[in-house]
């Protein structure tokens, strides 16, 4: 049943090999061509951009889950997709919300079209098996923002976290994807 | 809530004023209250950009709309005055660049109508300033994404708009600032924070407009001032009040006279300033204390807020004076869990006419939607507002384009409904439980605000217009509860601001056998029974109250004037200048203190008192006075033009008012002055010329001007007036006796 609500296996590792920044930069520019440590068992991309206050909102909590399962072998990445946030304006807005840890620079948003998602925050969980990432969750956070506009005092339901401890458990999920609500990734084209 | 303005408006509208400082001084309330007119210029307004915009041929022609030509006008007029570098929006929306990035958010949430904010339902009120879109602009939006947001002819493009960096109106004459940063944690849920900044001035000043800049614009939601007249939140958190005090709403006291709040003082990031109508600048004096009452939204990162407000003083005290009202039904809010219509009602019925000239409705969370209309009493529903989708988040002061009249007798009606539901996204209980009204943002609230201005200045022997407001809006309020003590002692004192003293002392009464330790309540008896002529018993009341409240000012106080009365001076004197321990900065102390001092004949002392209370006090009723007081002084020591220019002050306060005039024509004959002496009193009996004692008075100098043709028509029309008035009749037949 668990592995029915699974979306199709990416073969991420496959798709990377060959290519000079598989996963796109790092603050530095560096390539980026793992998500996973020897030990990982769970990867979770959180979808952030600079200037798109929902998705600020949510670093505190991003924080939160990542300390969470610290010693569960999850790794999490922030991910910078939109044109805009070169890695200067990604590290100067890290720095400014003092966040540390792994940080991508999604330049050919090749990390938006393998987690299908569409906006920032999204966040998106992959499990690790072997050599490959397949993709558990993709969606909101929480259900704190029901659209622009409409927001609870306080969340209810915690997709990500919940995706997260059941992927970790081998669970199923019981909503694989949900809808984000937030600002829409800037396509490449559109701002060149 | 933020209603601290309405909160505070709560208590300080419905004004818990003693009247024992105020008796000194009978309720002589500045006359003349003429009607505000409408400031709206309507050929400025952003509907009237955008529909020249609209208008054009070349939309009507295709409606593919370009950044150039209709887009930038639309953001230029509706958004950028957030979204602006700098500003409280989230991004800038000034460029071509910026509006294209940011393109399928603008076009998700116009067509939502989550952006620009605004809530009222058009058709039911019609308030200055509207940011909604027409439908007309939400399809311009639609077609210019849908294009693929085209440019446009570059020729078409407006300049963008300026926006300062700092205050708006340039340097405010006072800057207030908090003392202590306050530290924001990077999430959470919202934060509801209060913080107070004492006035530092030791005159009082009226203030035509303020700015706030909050430090870091986007975290402030909204934000609300309330002036604590008498800095009693301070008082009641003495070791932490620089940090600021937690807390969605508060009351605070009103203080000592009659002065009801009469403006919104409510802030948002879109409208920075909060300017008001020429005419109606509001009172800020030494001891007062602004509170700002903020709703502070987590960024994400941490945040230090060190908000400053800047006032900008007005040249000239209040001509108008505007009233808050409110309607309220806190008592009927217990909504059960789930209930998703859960409605209250109110109403009123003014007892005179007014000019609503804004309105404020305040739920918290759970509010859904609100209707307020107004029945004149032809029949004809005038609506006042209708919000279908409340949001906190989303609240705010409405002010009409033009001042809607209500005439005597119409019944203004408030109606809110409650979703209590899990359907309600805003609910903060998952799941619902039962919710009563409270001061926490997980209670609720059904307040609904109005500013109106009275329609017909004071008649002579009236009482102020307010106060009729007052005892009526005391009246609704105790019909939904009985035993509410605000109510029952606001009440009171507006019976004994009208002169019903009788009335006003049985309402003291019943409060008292509720709380037979409330000093406030006995010194407003007193007050009463003294103005009944009863001073012996008015004596033992006070001392009642001094003995229960031995730090409240008020009772001493009219034990000290009682002492006054009784020709007591030196005992008077004591007893002021202990007061003054207490309230230095108590401008009937300083009043008392003078009179006093004069009664003994300390003319210089006595000055400087009266002095002090002036710049304390520059207008109104007590104002009036303090200057004859000087002005009697000034003349003891012979200052006889500086008595001139305090009575000319005098009369400058209270235009319509005869009684400086003669005043000052006295003195000015005194001065040999004799021209100037005839002309002020001509204008005295311009405006009273039934006065046997002015006509004789006019006489006088007109007969030692050496005009006693004029002088022998005065004596006769004083006697004209008053067959009896001996001083007229002798003064004529001297005049006669002499020729």
């Amino acid at each position: 049943m668990a592995q029915h609500l699974i979306r199709p296996i990416l073969f991420l590792a496959l798709i990377v090999s060959g290519q000079s920044a598989p996963f796109g930069i790092d603050l530095r520019g560096r390539p980026i061509g793992h998500l996973n440590l020897p030990d990982t068992r769970v990867v979770v991309l959180f979808f952030a951009s600079s200037d798109c206050p929902i998705s600020n909102r949510y670093i505190p909590e991003i924080l939160r889950l990542r300390q969470e399962f610290a010693a569960q072998h999850v790794v999490f990445w922030w991910v910078f997709p939109n044109p805009e946030d070169t890695p200067e304006i990604a590290q100067e807005h890290q720095r400014q919300f003092s966040v540390d840890g792994n940080t991508i620079i999604d330049i050919g948003q090749t990390l938006v079209r393998l987690a299908h998602v569409t906006a920032t925050p999204e966040s998106a969980v992959f499990v690790v098996s072997g050599d490959s990432l397949r993709e558990a969750y993709h969606g909101r956070v929480d259900d704190r923002y029901l659209s622009l506009g409409q927001e609870r005092t306080r969340p209810i339901r915690h997709d990500l976290e919940e995706a997260i401890s059941n992927a970790l458990h081998g669970k199923p999920i019981s909503r694989p994807t949900t809808t984000p609500v937030g600002c829409s990734i800037v396509p490449l084209a559109a701002a060149q | 809530m933020l209603s601290p303005s309405k909160a505070a408006s709560f208590y300080a509208g419905a004004a818990l004023f003693a009247i024992a400082a105020s008796s000194f001084v009978q309720y002589r309330l500045p006359v003349g209250v003429p009607i505000a007119a409408a400031k709206e210029d309507p050929t400025r307004s952003a509907e009237t950009v955008l529909t020249s915009t609209q208008g054009t041929p070349a939309h009507q022609a295709l409606p593919v709309a370009t950044w150039d030509h209709d887009i930038a006008p639309l953001l230029y007029a509706k958004c950028t005055s957030c979204h602006h570098p700098g500003g409280a929006g989230p991004f800038s929306l000034l460029s071509y660049e910026d509006a294209r990035r940011w393109a399928p958010q603008i076009l998700k949430v116009t067509q939502s109508r989550f952006m620009p904010p605004w809530l009222p339902e058009p058709g039911y009120g019609d308030f200055a300033g509207s940011r909604r879109l027409s439908d007309k602009e939400l399809e311009l939006i639609k077609s210019w994404v849908a294009a693929g947001t085209p440019m446009g002819n570059t020729e078409d493009a407006p300049a963008p708009p300026s926006y300062p960096s700092q205050w708006t109106l340039g340097q405010p004459d006072l800057v207030l600032t908090v003392e202590e940063p306050y530290r924001l944690a990077p999430g959470g849920e919202d934060v509801f924070h209060n913080f107070i900044l004492p006035y530092p001035l030791r005159i009082t000043h009226y203030i035509r407009a303020l700015e706030i800049l909050p430090s870091v614009p986007s975290i402030v939601h909204h934000a609300n001032i309330l002036i604590d007249r008498t800095a009693e939140f301070r008082r009641q958190h003495p070791l932490d009040w620089k940090q600021g005090i937690a807390g969605m709403e508060l009351t605070v006291d009103a203080g000592d006279s009659f002065d009801p709040d009469g403006h919104f003082l409510f802030w948002k990031p879109d409208t920075p300033v909060v300017i008001e109508p020429a005419g109606m600048p509001w009172r800020l004096g030494p001891g007062n204390d602004l509170i700002l009452n903020t709703h502070l939204k987590p960024s994400g990162k941490s945040e230090n807020i060190q908000a400053e407000i800047g006032l900008y003083f007005a040249d000239s005290p209040p001509t108008q004076m505007p009233m808050l009202l409110e309607l309220d039904r806190d008592d009927a809010l217990d909504i059960p869990a789930g209930r998703s219509n859960f409605t209250v009602e109110d109403e009123m019925t003014l007892p005179v006419d007014v000019q609503v000239l804004g309105i404020y409705p305040h739920a918290h969370y759970l509010g859904k939607e609100m209707q307020c209309w107004a029945i004149l009493p032809d029949g004809k529903k005038e609506w006042l507002i209708w919000i279908r989708n409340w949001d906190i988040d989303r609240q705010s002061v409405y002010s009409y384009k033009r001042p809607v009249l209500l005439t005597k007798g119409t019944v203004v009606h408030m109606r809110f409904t409650y979703d209590n539901s899990n359907m309600n996204p805003h609910n903060p209980h998952d799941p619902p439980v039962r919710v009563k009204a409270g001061n926490r943002s997980e209670d609720e609230m059904a307040h609904l605000w109005l500013q109106v201005l009275p329609a017909n200045p004071q008649k002579e022997h009236q009482p102020d217009p307010r106060l009729l407001l007052e005892e009526m809006w005391m009246r609704s309020r105790l019909r939904k509860m009985p035993n509410d003590y605000i109510s029952l002692y606001n009440l009171g004192t507006a019976l004994a601001g009208e002169g019903k003293t009788s009335a006003a002392a049985d309402i003291f009464r019943k409060i008292l056998r509720a709380k037979p330790d409330d000093g406030r309540s006995w010194n407003a008896l007193g007050t009463v029974t003294e103005s009944m002529g009863d001073w012996k018993q008015a004596q033992e009341i006070y001392k009642k109250a001094a003995a229960i409240e031995p730090e409240n000012c008020d009772a001493r106080f009219n034990l000290a004037r009682l002492d006054l009365r009784q020709d007591l001076p030196s005992e008077a004197e004591t007893s002021f200048r202990a007061l003054l321990g207490s309230c230095p900065d108590d401008p009937d102390v300083r009043n008392g203190l003078g009179l006093a001092l004069l009664a003994r004949e300390q003319y210089a002392p006595a000055q400087t008192e009266f002095l002090r209370a002036l710049t304390l006090n520059p207008s109104g009723a007590l104002a009036l006075d303090l200057h004859e007081h000087l002005a009697f002084a000034y003349v003891q020591t012979g200052r006889l033009d500086d008595a001139i220019s305090q009575l000319r002050e005098a009369v400058n306060l209270a235009r319509a008012d005869p009684a400086p005039h003669s005043l000052l024509a006295q003195v000015l004959a005194q001065a040999g002055q004799l021209h100037e002496a005839i002309e002020e009193e001509k204008s005295a009996l311009r405006l009273n010329n039934k006065d046997a004692e002015g006509w004789n008075s006019l006489a006088v100098y007109e007969a030692r001007s050496g005009d006693k043709e004029a002088a022998r028509q005065g004596f006769e029309q004083a006697l004209r007036i008053d067959p009896n008035n001996l001083r007229a009749r002798a003064n004529l037949s001297h005049l006669i006796e002499k020729r």
